[in-house]
Parts: C-alpha cells; sequence; structure tokens
C-alpha cells in the first residue's frame, strides 16, 4: 500500500489539485451566479416596474381621454361632424385604431356609425355595473383581437345610437410595443395577463399564442404544483413576485406586478442568460481568464514536468546506453558468457557478444536457438533440461561445470555454468554465467605438467647421478687401471702402446661426457647466447657432410642428403649452433643405426609467414634402432637414455638430444620424433632464419650455360637439382645411369647441341660416374666440362678422375652457389694456379718454435713432451703478461706460433692477445695465436676468436686436432706470407 | 380449381379482354358506346362505378373502359395517343404527366359547359390551365391539405393556434419546451412534406414555374426555395420534428397524433377517416385545422385536392355524347347520388350527401384565404414526391447542406425531365 501510494503519488496530487480547483470554482461560480441572479433581479425589475408604470399611464391617460370624451359629446353631440372630426383628430395624436360607443345590452357601433359585434368578455356586464373602467382583449369579426379601453358614461345616445359607455380600441402590435423593452438582446417576452393567466397582450413580434401563460407554465416549466399555486395566488391577490424556472430546457427569470388596473397582471419572461446577459460576460470572461490562466499554469508545469522528464529519460537512456556499451565492453574484455532466459519458454533473452569470439558461435545464431552451443560442447550438454532449471528455486542458483572447444580454432575452454532464478523487472528470468576456467584449467595442467617434469627432472638426474658415477668410474677405472698396468710394463712397448691406447679413449670418453654435461648446464642456466651472422648453407652442409660422412662409412653405412626445392643459400643464423644441433641428430643416427643402414639427411624449405624470412626444415631419417613410444615422450629429457642391450653398448651421456632441444627453442624453432622401435627413427628440426638483403644473382649462367646433363642413379635427386636450376634459367636433363649420361651427351654433340656442363654422381649402378665421364670424353672431346657429384671424399679418386677427363668434383647436397663456385674456374680462360700441396703431415710441427703461456706447470710440461715429441720446441710464459713481453722482445719471425692459455694470472689470455696484436710487433697480426682452454664451449671459441685469436684448442689438448689446427695455421701463413711476398 | 382461383381467372380473363378491345366509340342498336381510359384502381372506386352505372341505366349508353395498372398507365396511355388511339373520356390528373398527352389538340375546353358555376372555386382552379381554360370536369373526392393540430393539447398548455409564420415558430418552440413533438414528420414513406412547402412560391408564380419548367431557372435561383430548405434544416435543428425524426413513417402518424406525442402534422382531412386508428389519448374530434407554414407564405398555406378529371377527346366522333356524359356526371342528383357517404371535400356547390370534416368545416374562412392548387407536385416538370423526400430526409439528418439540399432537388428533378443524364 506504501509503495502504490509513493508511486502514484503524482497523480494522487495531481488528482486532488484538480478536485479541489474544480470544488473551488464551482463555489465561486455558484456564488458569482447568485450575486449575478439577485442583480439580474433587480435590474428586471427595475426595468419592467418602469414598463409597468408607463402603461398604467398609458391606460389611465386612454380613460381620462375617455372621460374627456364624454364632456365633449355633452357639448357637441349636436353639432354635426364636430364630434367626429374632434376623435379622428384624437385618433391621429392618440394612435388608437378606433373610436366605439358601446350600449349596456352589448350593440357596439363605431362613430360612423357602423355597427360591429364584440366580444368584450365575462366581466363587461360586472364592470359596467359597477361603473369601472374597462380594459379588455376584444375578439372582433374576421378572428382579429384588439384592446379595448372602456369607460361607463350617462346613458346617452349619439346619432339614435343609445351608448353607456365610450371605448377606444388598439390594434394589438401597437399596443405591444408600448410594453416592449430593448433590453435582453431582444429576447423578452411580455404579456398582460388575467389574474387566471389569460394572456391579453403579448409584445410578440407577429402575433401571439399564448392564450394562458399560467397554462403554459404548468405544461412547459419544471414548477412544481405548488410554486403554481403561489403563483397563482400572487396574481389572485395582486402580488408581485420573481422567480427562477427551466422552459424548454432553458433557465427564465418570471417576473410579474400587478398593473394597478382591476386584476390585470404585468408578467415577463426572459431568459436567464439574457438578464444576466452582462454578469455572464463577465462571468464567461472570468472563467475564461482562469482557464487560460489555469492552461497556461497547467502548460507550463507539464512543459517543465515534461521538460524533467525528457532529460531524465535522455539521462537515463544515456546511461543506459553507456551500461549496455560498457557492459559489451566489459564482456568482451572479459572471458565470461552471460545469458539471460525467460523462465517461461526458456527463450534467449540476451547472449553476450563475446560468445562468437570465445567459443566461434555467433550470439545472433545462440539468440535464435541456444541448442547451436551443443555443437561446441565437449563433455556436457549445455542446454539444461527445463527439470534442471525448475528444480532451482526462485533467487536460488546452482552450479555446473562444462568444458567447450571453439567452433574455429577447435581451443577447448573449460567453465563453470552457474544459473541464477531471479526476478528481472518483476518478469520471471534464468540468468547463467558461464564463467571461465580456461586459464586455471591451464594452470593447474602447466602445474601438473611441471610437477611432472620436475618429477621426472628429479628422475632423470638421480638416474644421471648414477649413470654418472658408472659412466665417469667407467672410463676413469680404464684409466687407473691401464695406467698401474702402464707402470708395471713400462718395458714391453707393445703393450704400453695398448695400454695408452685404451687410456687415451677412455679419456676421449671421459672428455665428451664432461663436455656435454658443461654443455647442458649452460644452456639451462640461460648463459647461452646466438651469435646471428650471414652463413652459407651449403657450406654447412658440406661441412656435415665432411664430418659425418666418414663415419657413416665406416659403419658402410647409406648417408646421403636432400635437398628439396630451392632453399636460400645465403642466411642469418647461428651457423654454430646449427652446426651442433645437425651433427647432434645426424652422429645419433649414425650410431643408433646398425652396420649397412640408411641414414638420409634432407634439407627443405618451407612456407614462410614473410618474405624476408626462410623456413628450413631438416629431417634426419635412419632405419635403425628407433624408439619406444614411451621414451619418445622423454628423447629430449635431460639425463634420459632409453635402456635395453643395444644402448647400453652404446656410449653416450643423454644429454646430446635435450641440448639439442634446448638450441632448437633457443633458435625459436621446433623439434619433433616420429620412431618406431627396430625400423628406424625420424627428427625434424623446423628453424626460421633471416635473409640477407640481396641473394646473389645466378644470371651469369645465362651467359655461359645454356644446358647441362645431370646422371644420378637417384631421380629424386636429379628432379632436385632441376628444381634448383629451375630458377637459374638453364635447360637441365637427367638420366639415371652412367651409359645413358655418355648416350644423351653423344647425341646432343651429334645434333651440334652440346650440353655446356654434364654433371655425373660418381657411384652409380653398371657404368660410374668416372667410366662415364671417359667414354664421353673418348667420343665427344674435351670442350664440355664435367663435374663429379659425390657425397664420398673422392681424394682417393682423384688423379684417375681427372685422368678420366673430369674437371672438377661437387659435394653432395647439390646447392647452386656451389654448382657456380666450383664451375667458375672452368670458365676461366686462364688456368687457376695449381693448389699448393698441404704440407706433409709428419713434418708439419717439425722444428717449429712456439711461445706457449701456461700458468700451470703440469700442463706445461704435457705441451712441451707432446711438442717435443713432434719435433718442435717451446718457450714458456707463466702468464699473459710475461707471454707478451716474451713476443715484443723475440726478433719477427722468432716464433712461429703462440699457443695461449685463456685463463692466468696477472694478465689472461684475451688480453695478452689484444695487447700482441696492438703491440705494434712486425708480426703482431700475422702471428698465429692459438687459444688453448678448458673453457671449450662454442662461445669460448668465439670470445677467441673475437680476442684475435686464430684457432681455438679445447684442453686437454687432442694432440691430433692441435696437429691439424697448427697444420691449417701454418699453411694459411704460408699462403700470406707469399702473397705478401708476391706484392 | 378452387372457387377463389376461378373467380381470379375469371376476373383476369375479362380485364384482358376488356384492354384488347378498341378503343374507338361505336354505336349500337340500343345505344352509344364511349370508351374512358384511365388508372385501373381509379375506375374502380366506387363513385366512378356508381356514376357509370347510373349514366348507362339512364341513358342506354354503354361505357367501355380502358384501364391500366398504375404503374403502366402513364406508359401505356401514352402509347395509345401516339398512335391515335384516343377515348372519348380520358381520366387524368391535372400535373405535368398531362403534357405528353397534347391537351390543347386532342381535348376539348369546358368553359362554357352548364356546369362551369356548380364548381366550387376550388375545384375549378384546379382544373383551369395556365391560360384560364378549364380541362376537365373533377369528379373525384378531394381533400385539403393543412397543418391539423391538436387543439386539447394546445389549450390544456394555454396556447393558441397560429396564423404567421413567427406565430408558427414561437408556437413550435412552445411546444418543444413542454416536451412534446410538435410536429410529426415522418420520413420513409411519407413523400408530400415538401410539396405544402413548394406550392405557394410556385401557385403564386406562374411567370416562376413557367421559367422552371422551361429549365431558364433552378431551385438555387429562387431564394424562396432556399427559405424553405433552410427553415426545414432549422426545424430539425430545434427539436420541431422530434428528438430522432425520420424513423418513423406513414403507419406511425397515426399513433404519434393519438397519443399526443406529436401535435401537429401536414396531411389532408380524409386521412382521418381512412388511416387515423384512434387507440390512444386523442381522437378526430381533438384535432382542428391551421395552415401550413414553411416559411414560404406569411399566412401559410392549404393545399387542394388533386383532382381527377374527365377531359372529352374533342376529336371524337361521338363529342356531344361524351359531353353529355359529363352533364350528366355534373348533375348534383347524380353526383350526391355517387358520393353519398364519401368523405370528401366538395368539388361541387350543390354537393350535400359527402362526408365533410368538421376540421375543414371550422376552419373555412382560412381555408378560403389561404388554399393553393397543388401545384408543386402537379406542376414542376420532373417533380417526384420521392426525390423531394429523399433530399429532405438526407437534410434533416444531416448528410447533407442547405445548399446541398437544394442541389440536389434540382438535379433529382432535371434528371427526371431529362435535363441531366
Amino acid at each position: 500500500m506504501k509503495r502504490w501510494f509513493k508511486k502514484n503519488f503524482p497523480w494522487l496530487l495531481l488528482s486532488v489539485v484538480s478536485v479541489a480547483a474544480i470544488l473551488i470554482g464551482a463555489v465561486y461560480f455558484r456564488f458569482v451566479s447568485q450575486r449575478t441572479f439577485a442583480d439580474s433581479a433587480v435590474h428586471l425589475q427595475e426595468i419592467y416596474g418602469q414598463v409597468d408604470r408607463s402603461f398604467t399611464a398609458f391606460i389611465t391617460r386612454s380613460w381620462s381621454f375617455l372621460g374627456g370624451c364624454e364632456d365633449y359629446f355633452d357639448l357637441a353631440r349636436e353639432r354635426d361632424g364636430v364630434v367626429e372630426k374632434y376623435i379622428k383628430n384624437r385618433q391621429q395624436t392618440w394612435g388608437f385604431t378606433d373610436f366605439y360607443l358601446l350600449s349596456r345590452d352589448g350593440a357596439v357601433e363605431t362613430l360612423d356609425g357602423v355597427e360591429t359585434p364584440m366580444d368584450l368578455g365575462e366581466d363587461w356586464d360586472r364592470l359596467m355595473d359597477e361603473g369601472e373602467q374597462i380594459m379588455a382583449v376584444a375578439s372582433l369579426p374576421e378572428g382579429q383581437t384588439a384592446a379595448v379601453f372602456a369607460v361607463p358614461v350617462q346613458h346617452s345616445a349619439f346619432r339614435d345610437f343609445a351608448y353607456d359607455a365610450l371605448a377606444i380600441s388598439y390594434n394589438n402590435a401597437d399596443l405591444a410595443r408600448s410594453l416592449n423593452v430593448d433590453a435582453f438582446a431582444g429576447r423578452a417576452r411580455c404579456f398582460v395577463i388575467h389574474k387566471d393567466g389569460r394572456v391579453l397582450l403579448s409584445t410578440q413580434t407577429g402575433g401571439n399564442v399564448f392564450k394562458n401563460y399560467l397554462s403554459y407554465l404548468q405544461a412547459a416549466s419544471d414548477l412544481d404544483e405548488e410554486a403554481l399555486e403561489g403563483i397563482q395566488n400572487d396574481w389572485r391577490n395582486g402580488l408581485s413576485g420573481l422567480l427562477q424556472c427551466d422552459i424548454g430546457g432553458e433557465s427564465h427569470c418570471i417576473l410579474y406586478l400587478p398593473l394597478g388596473y382591476q386584476d390585470y397582471i404585468l408578467l415577463s419572461a426572459v431568459p436567464q442568460n439574457a438578464v444576466s446577459a452582462g454578469y455572464l460576460s463577465i462571468q464567461r470572461t472570468t472563467i475564461i481568464a482562469l482557464a487560460v490562466l489555469f492552461l497556461l499554469v497547467g502548460a507550463t508545469v507539464l512543459t517543465f514536468i515534461f521538460w524533467r522528464n525528457q532529460r531524465q529519460s535522455r539521462r537515463d537512456r544515456t546511461e543506459l546506453r553507456y551500461r549496455e556499451r560498457m557492459f559489451d565492453v566489459l564482456s568482451n574484455s572479459v572471458d565470461h558468457i552471460f545469458i539471460m532466459l525467460s523462465a517461461d519458454d526458456h527463450a534467449v533473452d540476451y547472449i553476450s557478444p563475446n560468445l562468437e569470439r570465445l567459443l566461434g558461435i555467433p550470439a545472433k545464431e545462440a539468440r535464435q536457438d541456444l541448442r547451436v552451443l551443443e555443437k561446441c560442447s565437449v563433455d556436457y550438454d549445455v542446454v539444461i533440461p527445463k527439470e534442471d532449471l525448475a528444480a532451482i528455486p526462485l533467487n536460488g542458483s546452482r552450479h555446473w561445470e562444462c568444458a567447450y572447444r571453439h567452433q574455429l580454432t577447435g581451443e577447448p575452454r573449460w567453465y563453470r555454468m552457474t544459473v541464477y532464478h531471479m526476478m528481472v523487472q518483476d518478469v520471471e528470468k534464468y540468468v547463467i554465467v558461464l564463467s571461465d576456467r580456461t586459464q586455471d584449467q591451464q594452470i593447474n595442467r602447466q602445474l601438473q605438467e611441471a610437477l611432472d617434469a620436475a618429477r621426472s627432472a628429479n628422475e632423470a638426474k638421480s638416474n644421471f647421478l648414477s649413470n654418472m658415477s658408472h659412466d665417469i668410474r667407467t672410463p676413469m677405472n680404464a684409466i687407473v687401471g691401464f695406467s698401474t698396468l702402464l707402470e708395471k710394463y713400462a718395458d714391453q712397448p707393445d703393450r704400453v702402446r695398448e695400454y695408452a691406447r685404451k687410456i687415451t679413449a677412455s679419456s676421449h670418453h671421459l672428455l665428451s661426457l664432461i663436455n656435454d654435461v658443461l654443455d647442458m648446464s649452460k644452456i639451462e642456466s640461460g648463459k647461452t647466447s646466438l651469435n646471428v651472422d650471414e652463413f652459407s648453407l651449403p657450406e654447412l652442409l658440406e661441412e656435415l657432410n665432411i664430418i659425418l660422412a666418414p663415419q657413416a662409412r665406416a659403419k658402410e653405412q647409406s648417408f646421403t642428403f636432400h635437398v628439396q626445392g630451392a632453399p636460400p643459400e645465403q642466411i642469418l643464423g647461428d651457423k654454430l649452433r646449427l652446426n651442433q644441433i645437425l651433427i647432434n641428430l645426424l652422429s645419433n643416427a649414425i650410431k643408433y643405426t646398425p652396420e649397412g643402414g640408411k641414414i638420409e639427411f634432407l634439407v627443405s624449405e618451407i612456407e614462410s609467414s614473410a618474405s624476408q624470412f626462410a623456413k628450413l626444415r631438416f629431417v634426419v631419417r635412419d632405419n635403425g634402432i628407433g624408439m619406444s613410444e614411451q621414451f619418445q615422450q622423454n628423447v629430449f629429457v635431460p639425463f634420459c637414455r632409453e635402456i635395453n642391450s643395444v644402448t647400453n653398448s652404446i656410449q653416450g651421456t643423454g644429454l646430446g638430444m635435450a641440448i639439442t632441444k634446448n638450441l632448437v627453442d633457443l633458435m625459436g624453432g621446433v623439434i619433433w620424433v616420429e620412431s618406431q622401435p627396430g625400423q628406424g627413427s625420424t627428427f625434424t628440426v623446423e628453424l626460421t632464419f633471416a635473409l640477407p638483403e640481396q641473394q646473389e644473382s645466378a644470371c651469369w649462367f645465362q651467359q655461359r650455360i645454356g644446358r647441362m646433363l645431370v646422371a644420378d642413379d637417384e631421380e629424386d635427386i636429379c628432379r632436385d637439382i632441376m628444381e634448383l636450376m629451375k630458377d637459374t634459367g638453364v635447360e637441365t636433363s637427367y638420366v639415371t645411369d652412367g651409359a645413358a649420361a655418355v648416350q644423351a651427351a653423344v647425341q646432343a654433340h651429334a645434333q651440334g647441341k652440346d650440353f655446356n656442363v654434364i654433371l655425373l654422381d660418381w657411384k652409380m649402378p653398371g657404368m660410374d660416374g668416372v667410366e662415364a665421364a671417359g667414354a664421353i670424353r673418348q667420343q665427344i672431346g674435351h670442350d664440355v666440362p664435367i663435374l663429379v657429384l659425390t657425397s664420398y671424399d673422392w681424394s682417393d679418386i682423384e688423379t684417375e678422375a681427372r685422368q678420366a677427363g673430369i674437371n672438377a668434383f661437387m659435394p653432395k647436397p647439390f646447392f647452386v652457389s656451389t654448382f657456380r663456385h666450383t664451375l667458375a674456374p672452368l670458365f676461366v680462360e686462364s688456368a687457376p694456379p695449381a693448389e699448393a700441396a698441404p704440407p706433409e703431415k709428419d713434418d708439419l710441427l717439425d722444428g717449429r718454435l712456439f711461445l706457449v703461456a701456461e700458468d700451470n706447470e703440469l700442463n706445461a710440461e704435457i705441451l712441451a713432451e707432446v711438442l717435443d715429441i713432434e719435433g718442435a720446441r717451446c718457450d714458456l710464459a707463466v702468464n699473459g703478461r710475461q707471454a707478451v713481453d716474451m713476443f715484443l722482445d723475440a726478433e719477427p719471425g722468432h716464433y712461429d706460433m703462440i699457443l695461449m692459455d685463456v685463463q692466468m694470472p696477472v694478465m689472461n689470455g684475451y688480453e695478452a692477445t689484444r695487447a700482441i696484436r696492438a703491440s705494434g710487433h712486425l708480426q703482431a697480426e700475422t702471428i698465429p695465436i692459438v687459444a688453448m682452454t678448458a673453457n671449450s664451449f662454442a662461445e669460448d671459441v668465439r670470445n677467441a676468436l673475437d680476442a684475435g685469436m686464430d684457432g681455438h684448442l679445447a684442453k686437454p689438448i687432442d694432440i691430433d686436432a692441435m696437429r691439424e689446427l697448427i697444420g691449417r695455421l701454418l699453411h694459411e701463413r704460408g699462403e700470406a706470407a707469399g702473397k705478401e711476398r708476391a706484392l | 380449381m378452387s372457387k377463389r382461383r376461378l373467380s381470379v381467372f375469371l376476373a383476369l380473363a375479362a380485364l384482358f379482354l376488356t384492354s384488347c378491345s378498341p378503343s374507338q366509340s361505336s354505336s349500337g342498336a340500343d345505344g352509344v358506346t364511349l370508351t374512358m381510359m384511365g388508372r385501373k384502381s381509379d375506375l374502380e372506386k366506387s363513385y366512378m362505378t356508381a356514376v357509370i352505372d347510373r349514366y348507362e341505366a339512364a341513358t342506354g349508353n354503354r361505357l367501355e373502359l380502358i384501364s391500366y395498372e398504375d404503374a403502366e398507365f402513364e406508359a401505356e396511355a401514352a402509347q395509345r395517343f401516339a398512335m391515335g388511339d384516343v377515348p372519348d373520356i380520358f381520366l387524368h390528373f391535372h400535373n405535368a404527366d398531362l403534357a405528353a398527352f397534347d391537351v390543347a389538340g386532342n381535348f376539348r375546353y369546358l368553359d362554357d359547359e352548364s356546369w362551369v358555376d356548380d364548381l366550387t372555386d376550388s375545384a375549378r382552379s384546379y382544373c383551369t390551365d395556365s391560360d384560364g381554360h378549364l380541362l376537365g370536369l373533377p369528379f373525384w373526392e378531394s381533400s385539403v391539405s393543412g397543418c391539423y393540430y391538436n387543439k386539447t393539447l394546445l389549450d390544456s398548455m394555454g396556447l393558441s393556434p397560429a396564423t404567421t409564420q413567427t406565430e408558427f415558430d414561437t408556437l413550435c418552440q412552445a411546444l418543444a419546451d413542454t416536451g412534446y413533438t410538435p410536429i410529426c414528420w415522418p420520413g420513409d414513406g411519407c413523400t408530400w412534406m415538401g410539396q405544402f412547402g413548394l406550392d405557394p412560391i410556385f401557385a403564386d408564380d406562374p411567370a416562376l414555374l413557367q421559367r422552371l419548367n422551361a429549365n431558364e431557372i433552378t431551385y438555387a435561383d429562387i431564394p424562396a426555395v432556399r427559405d424553405m430548405v433552410q427553415w426545414i434544416a432549422d426545424a430539425a435543428d430545434n427539436g420541431w420534428f422530434g428528438s430522432v425524426p425520420l424513423q418513423t413513417g406513414w403507419d406511425d402518424i397515426g399513433p404519434a397524433l393519438s397519443s399526443g406525442d406529436a401535435v401537429m402534422t401536414f396531411i389532408w382531412d380524409t386521412w382521418f377517416s381512412t388511416d387515423f386508428h384512434p387507440d390512444g389519448t386523442y381522437t378526430p374530434d381533438d384535432f382542428a385545422l391551421m395552415p401550413i407554414f414553411m416559411n414560404t407564405a406569411a399566412g401559410g398555406t392549404y393545399e387542394g385536392g388533386n383532382l381527377n378529371m374527365m377531359m372529352v377527346n374533342k376529336n371524337s366522333a361521338h363529342l356531344q355524347d361524351a359531353l353529355d356524359l359529363l352533364a350528366f356526371c355534373a348533375d348534383s342528383e347524380n353526383y350526391n347520388t355517387a358520393f353519398d357517404g364519401i368523405s370528401t371535400v366538395s368539388c361541387f356547390k350543390g354537393q350535400t350527401t359527402n362526408i365533410q370534416s368538421r376540421m375543414v368545416t371550422d376552419a373555412q374562412s382560412s381555408i378560403a384565404k389561404n388554399e393553393r392548387v397543388s401545384t408543386a407536385a402537379s406542376r414542376i416538370v420532373g417533380y417526384s414526391a420521392d426525390d423531394v423526400a429523399s433530399a429532405l430526409n438526407d437534410l434533416i439528418s444531416g448528410r447533407t447542406d442547405v445548399d446541398g439540399c437544394v442541389a440536389l432537388l434540382d438535379r433529382y428533378r432535371m434528371t427526371n425531365a431529362g435535363w441531366l443524364q
């Protein structure tokens, strides 16, 4: 009730004010009406009082005139024509219609002697007897009536007509004019009536139809019998009166005044609004003014209210729009879905627009039929059964857990569905909130995975420690054991060499183990960074081939490289790390593939999202021992090794794949493995490399080579070469055996369309490349360059091949750039200078003088002994500073090379190198400086090079590696020296 | 076949044989056979059959009646006239339709007949054409149309009958003030009201009628017509026709007057003897007659009766026999015999056996002063009482205004006259 009252208060107030205004108005106008009527009545009485007096005076004058006529008749009746003349004269003055002589017996004669029938009414005799003056309405012939005034006179005779009274008549209309008033807009009706209501005279223009006004009032007015009786009594008693009554639906004022003669009454009936016309006009004006004022005030108030409401409404609408917009933004920015259902028919009243973003279903579609959500429901039917909704009490809620999958992306999302049963604007609704729990789920999953990983890592580390204990102890045991035996059998050279070889092998294994552990440790600690630089992919692959092909060949494995498509040859990346990745994969493939197995290495470019990047795929496939599915899950987990009879016999740390995986991750790539136990494994690495701004154009090919022939027993390689050459504009044909190559070359020659270059695989069934080259030379001569394509070391056959007419060798896989570089010297008119033969291995160190900077006496001693064994000598410096000083003090050419430890007191190796390079010594820039350090990581190599060193040797020093490096550096120095001399 | 069916069959057969017989008069061994053509219902009037029987019996002549159903009469008769088949005596009202029968060419003027002076002024006036020639013998029942009012009621209300238009209007308003319906103005089926207002306009100004019938002017050109229409509109607005006019009809006039619901109506005296069935408070004795006031005559108007005239074929071979027949009918003994007990206004001064209405007798002096020949309905070319009633009904019901009503009256009239399509 209170709420209703509050809600409807404005209307109630308006109603009360309106009713009060109406009541006040009614009281006011009733008061005014009463006052108006009172004033009007006075006005009416004044007017008709005057009429009454005027008419009374008229009839009095008429009777006086008739009285005077009696005397005149007495004087002049005998004089002929005098009386007539006098009467005519008076008639003109008084305006009466006729003059009559009346006898007591009712005979009437005009002055002209015309007898006129005249009915003077029933009172005639009485009045004559009583000698009263008479006023009557007389009926004349032909239905005419006239007002007749008569006075009794002495019985006399005029022209033999005996008369007892004299009379004059007035035309009713003429007489009525004397009763008429101009007031009341002509709507006043005035009568002279008898006390019984009979109408004698009327002011009605054009005649009178009112015969008895009392009867008329009885029939036409709303006066009751009592009122009518009162009126009649007044009339009988000669009283005046004023009353108000309704005649024909219109209010009238009825005023009656005794005429002052006999029982005649002057009666006027005037419509009330005519009587009060003036007052009513004021009243009407007042009403109109008040109404206008009221309307104006009302209109102003309503306008104000309307304006205020509009403003409020605008505010509300704006706020609503803002709210809607904010809600849209909110719902779009959160991953919660909001739905409102009608409780009646479960029709969707609202669904948040983020539905499409979150689940891939347009909100509009869901709004039409919520069952579309079933499509993306994973494990729960989202359309809540009606009975479930109905079971939720009003103002209650219920929860469900559900999962969906994005219709477009397939991304799974988890939600907590809460259904609220509530009243919304007095309408029963279900509000469904799908609270996104995806992140929670993912975090939980990640936590679980992290937990699992931690457990696995912990387990792996435990296993590793266990393994390491075994792996370290095993070579150490060999080293210690054979060292003991070495002492014991020092006098037996064969045994000493055998024990020393085994100690060396165990030492290498132990060193490899330590290197991997340290490398892994560094990667995991995040200290590894990439050194991105431009490098040649073909060169990298060639180096891989050089390193790994011998290993595969040692196990009689098929080791083939394939390049599919046309991958870019120059790329930007960390060549060292990529090399490390691929060596790990390939060496593992070789390691875990039995002898005679097959290892394939495929390189291809896959589609990249941007033109300035190249996405390369490296696939290492073998048909080796493979991996169990369970181990595949952990193959990249550090310290994990599959335990079986085969792997147990293969040395490994369990860190290679973990390092590889970490390096791939570091380079932003992906790696995965597909494997079947006993059938082999396939490792795939996808890496994205930036491309240098310009790739070298191959257009020169078009100037020199128009056609080329390729012969390889592997047709895939032939097609790859054709694909690679497609962009060069060189027309490439291929055959798959040596004989066909010979035939094609001869046929082309016969047609005068020699191939510009012939590319032959070395190892082909039947006629191999060398044989085919010889046959071609025999038939078409030496004009066409012939190249041999091989993944093997061609040094063993080089002499034979050149004799057969082969111009050059190319490593597999085929790269255009390699091809171009190989061909270039062949198209130069002057033959290139013969490549200087590398120095004999045994003489490489003989007689050389090294400056060795080493703070560790033991290491220095070992190194000095090794160099001594090789025929070289060395000067020792115990720190970098001393080394620098010794170098600066030495004559140019005194030292052949500096072997520089890195970590030394006073001045480390890097600083010493920089000091030497900057010293201004004649050999400051040219003397080879090789780092010797236990820091064997790639960064260490790079740091050494950055410091100005020329190479890097990891401790413990591998004599072969040292010999190879020193040999290479000395050889290069020799070339440089030669060039300097030539200059 | 039942007796009733047989009698109907014989009557129809006789009618058919009569209709198909030659219209030319002939002389037989026992007398002359004259042909008389008229409406079937007219020829079957009792006073007609009475005078014909009396004539045949007295003269030995025979009257061959050529009759047509009312609806077919005008067309059939005109066709026979067009073929030269003109009867010896032709029975027709003096109205506009008479022009189709070439009055001057076919009929003899009767101005010099011996019985002319015995005709009442009203009857003689009706039968006289615009040139003053008497066209036929009015041997017909007649009546006086006027404003018949309930005198008892008026007296009880202290009111007098009106003698002027102003008084009539005052009276109507005074009656309306008392709650009575002043004028019973029935709608459907009561088609005569309009002609009472139009009569004075054209009866008092024959030249106006002539110009109207010559299509030189229209109602719209005549202010008095508009005044009449305006008065009707005002009367309706003032409630003088009752609060719900036009829902009554012919059959409701009697009950309305008898009950006292309505005080006055415009009708004719014989209606009180033929159609007023006093089953309410008031009887014909309570009623009196005053003129009709429709704002077209200051002193009001009465409309004289529409009379069937016996017109004589001036080219007839039996012209004299036909004239003798008219003289026979105009003989006081014969017409008093024929009209004995018939309620009608007298057409002959010597008519004594007919029943004359007290109301008409009481208003004799007023009738003598204000009566007019039925002019509108009879003399206006294209006049249709139904059309006039329709136009006035539209006015009273508010479907059209005064000017629209006048236009409708003109359009109907001119369409009927063939001046409009």
